[in-house]
């Protein structure tokens, strides 16, 4: 399961709901239950996906919005994706 | 066949079909809350016995703790447990039961299929179901949430320590009523509680998620926890894709107006000091 792909796009898994309060996001995993939290930067990143921004176009968007350079928002995003991904939170489209 | 009634959180439910056996095991169990038969009964079970094992879950050998199997339709929902499958219809409520149990085990049964009934009847209500502990001190509700291993079986024999009134270690039920939230008791228990007894509904004066400290604290958390914190101990409906929305809604809501804290607590009774001081009334602080 990579992430690392620039112009690799996601989707919130359809057995998922998202929604941000607040300014953090919440993933309501139906098959499982479960509910997982995302920070600030997390609902940002996610709400980019929904948006249909490859990586890449997540990245900018991060830096664009928080004073951190690439490498950092590389980092970040490909660390919260892959989490994500495992959860069955989102999908690779 | 027999029929009996049980009312809770004013509800009525009703289990028609039940040979004698069934009836006598589920009258001992809820006989606190059986009411007359020929009350209308908001829900209606149809329990169909067939001693036949075949295409039911088996019983395990030796001690079991299993999930009750629940898939969700649109137009009903599908339970299966050990010994027994059951349909459960959206609008109107009501269910179908097959079950090959007629001995203990069929308390086992009773009570799997009725958790799931209640909490989607009580849902309908407006109510939120939570897999939870509560308590009260006799004017104030305290509702901590959480899954297994959180501590709602050991809070409540600490509680139970300081004669605290326990409402169940297992389900409780919040709604909103009359401008204000309160708690209301369901009648199963996990590992701590016995045979169900009528309770009034109280007050709901503390909202609070568990975890573990060497010291007894209270302090919040942000809303998105604190929703999903009540979301996640939600049973039955946070897997149900038609409802899910909705019980997310409401969760904030009452996130808006209850605010959920998260108590840290060993395994002793300093924590109720500091709940009773967190959460004693502005108006009795001046009184003092």
């Amino acid at each position: 399961m990579s992430t690392e792909a620039p112009t690799q796009r996601y989707r919130v898994d359809p057995h998922a709901r998202f929604r941000v309060m607040d300014d953090e996001g919440i993933f309501v995993l139906q098959d499982a239950g479960e509910v997982l939290v995302v920070n600030e930067v997390g609902a940002f990143i996610v709400e980019q996906l929904k948006a249909e921004r490859s990586l890449d176009e997540m990245v900018t968007a991060i830096t664009e919005r928080y004073a951190v350079d690439t490498e950092r928002a590389h980092a970040d995003a490909t660390s919260l994706l892959d989490e994500l991904l495992r959860a069955g939170a989102i999908t690779q489209s | 066949m027999s029929a009996l009634t049980i009312e809770f959180a004013g509800c009525r439910y009703r289990f028609a079909g039940l040979n004698p056996e069934q009836a006598d095991l589920a009258r001992s169990r809820f006989e606190a809350l059986l009411c007359r038969d020929d009350a209308r009964p908001d829900v209606q079970v149809d329990v169909h016995y067939s001693p036949n094992p075949a295409g039911f879950m088996r019983r395990p050998v030796g001690p079991v703790g299993y999930r009750v199997a629940v898939e969700h339709g649109e137009d009903s929902i599908a339970v299966a447990g050990i010994g027994f499958t059951s349909r459960v219809e959206r609008a109107p409520l009501r269910a179908q039961m097959q079950t090959c149990l007629s001995d203990e085990w069929f308390l086992g049964a009773f009570e799997n299929l009725f958790r799931v009934v209640a909490s989607y009847r009580l849902f309908g209500e407006g109510a939120l179901v939570l897999h939870s502990a509560a308590f009260t001190d006799g004017t104030r509700g305290f509702l901590f949430c959480g899954r297994s291993g959180a501590g709602k079986s050991t809070l409540c024999g600490l509680a139970a320590e300081l004669e605290l009134g326990i409402l169940s270690d297992e389900l409780n039920a919040v709604r909103y009523s009359e401008g204000s939230f309160e708690l209301c008791a369901m009648p199963f228990a996990g590992d701590f509680g016995g045979a169900p007894r009528p309770h009034p509904p109280y007050p709901l004066t503390g909202l609070l998620g568990l975890s573990h400290s060497a010291a007894p604290l209270v302090h919040g958390c942000s809303k998105a926890e604190a929703v999903s914190r009540i979301v996640a101990s939600c049973p039955y409906i946070n897997a149900d894709p038609l409802l899910v929305d909705e019980l997310t809604a409401r969760a904030a809501m009452l996130v808006e107006r209850v605010p959920l804290r998260v108590l840290s607590f060993a395994k002793d009774t300093r924590f109720w000091s500091v709940l009773d001081h967190e959460y004693r009334s502005p108006h009795a602080t001046l009184s003092r």
